[in-house]
């Protein structure tokens, strides 16, 4: 996440919002966003429907090395200005990928 | 059912199969590129890493660390030391360091809350100090902290240096035993890096800044 906000600057000129999504209630990503100084939203979504919606849920689970159930893994979406997904992958975020991706989509829109 | 043996045949075929085998694996070596060195000395005293920076590596006995799939640093040296556990020095160069304000004594308050997090050290500033490394502007802090349920302490100096629209870093810190003594050569040696540091190729953030100008973004 403050991988995201360092680079917020460059998602802002490329005319790119962020947006966080955990299943922790709202108290929690309260306290997680200031201790990293986040400056984008983060949407409590407890009951995970968006996640389940995005792909982030699995069915074959891996497993913590405690032996219990990781269903839900990071997964990092981009979402066009026409609402079509252009981008999904799961694990740590490649933000240089991002950054090439939504500077492809800016230029796609300006016509370049 | 008999099965005839034709002799002759079954060591001309392992002779065919030989050569196959080795022609295939002599294209393998012809066709593979030649993987370029991740350090690469050079007749200045320094090396050069993955073709984009330049330094000075620390004498025998220190130990590389390299990250060449990301994480938290991309590279740095280690040395264990004589003394009782946890007797070592670190010191790492690391693009992103923790934090995101691209102000340096902004960034220099998130770093310090979060530095040595993990360890019970608590480690409090000493002292801070505007300083110039490369050629821009840098801040160089130094902390220590102490773990007496652990029985450890540490000392560390990092410069957090202003690049550009970004902040980069270095750290060195020192591990002790409570009673052990701090050692200045490690220290030294991580100075030596920091000063012969040298960038060889325009950062991914620069040329990706450039290209957003081009555009006029």
């Amino acid at each position: 996440m403050d991988g995201h906000q360092r680079d917020l600057y460059l998602y802002e000129r490329l005319n790119a919002r962020v947006l966080g999504v955990s299943m922790d209630d709202v108290t929690t990503n309260k306290y997680f966003a200031q201790s990293l100084w986040l400056e984008f939203p983060i949407i409590s979504n407890t009951l995970a429907w968006m996640g389940k919606s995005y792909g982030a849920y699995s069915d074959k689970p891996p497993f913590a090395p405690d032996g219990s159930p990781v269903r839900f893994g990071r997964l990092t979406v981009v979402i066009d200005k026409k609402g079509i997904v252009r981008y999904g992958k799961t694990g740590s975020p490649n933000n240089q990928e991002i950054l090439h991706l939504l500077l492809k989509l800016e230029k796609e829109f300006r016509g370049k | 059912m008999k099965r005839e043996f034709i002799p002759g045949l079954i060591p001309g075929l392992a002779v065919a199969l030989l050569v196959m085998t080795g022609l295939l694996l002599g294209g393998c070596v012809t066709m593979r590129a030649e993987k370029p060195k991740d350090v690469v000395p050079t007749d200045r005293g320094t090396v050069i890493f993955l073709e984009k920076y330049e330094f000075k590596r620390p004498p025998a006995g220190w130990a590389m660390l390299k990250n060449l799939e990301g994480g938290d640093f991309e590279l740095g040296f280690l040395k264990m030391e004589k003394g009782d556990f946890p007797s070592q020095t670190t010191f790492i160069f690391d693009d992103q360091p923790f934090g995101s304000s691209r102000d340096l004594d902004t960034r220099a308050k998130q770093y310090c809350t979060r530095f040595l997090f993990n360890t019970g050290m608590y480690p409090e500033i000493k002292k801070q100090e505007n300083v110039e490394l490369m050629g821009l502007p840098a801040l160089a802090i130094y902390m220590e902290g102490e773990n007496p349920s652990r029985g450890e302490k540490a000392k560390s100096k990092i410069y957090l240096i202003q690049k550009g629209n970004r902040i980069i870093s270095f750290v060195c810190t020192q591990w002790r035993p409570l009673n052990g003594i701090y050692d200045q050569a490690g220290f030294d040696h991580f100075e030596e890096f920091v000063k012969s540091f040298k960038y060889l190729k325009k950062t991914f953030y620069e040329n990706f800044e450039e290209e957003l100008k081009k555009l006029g973004i």
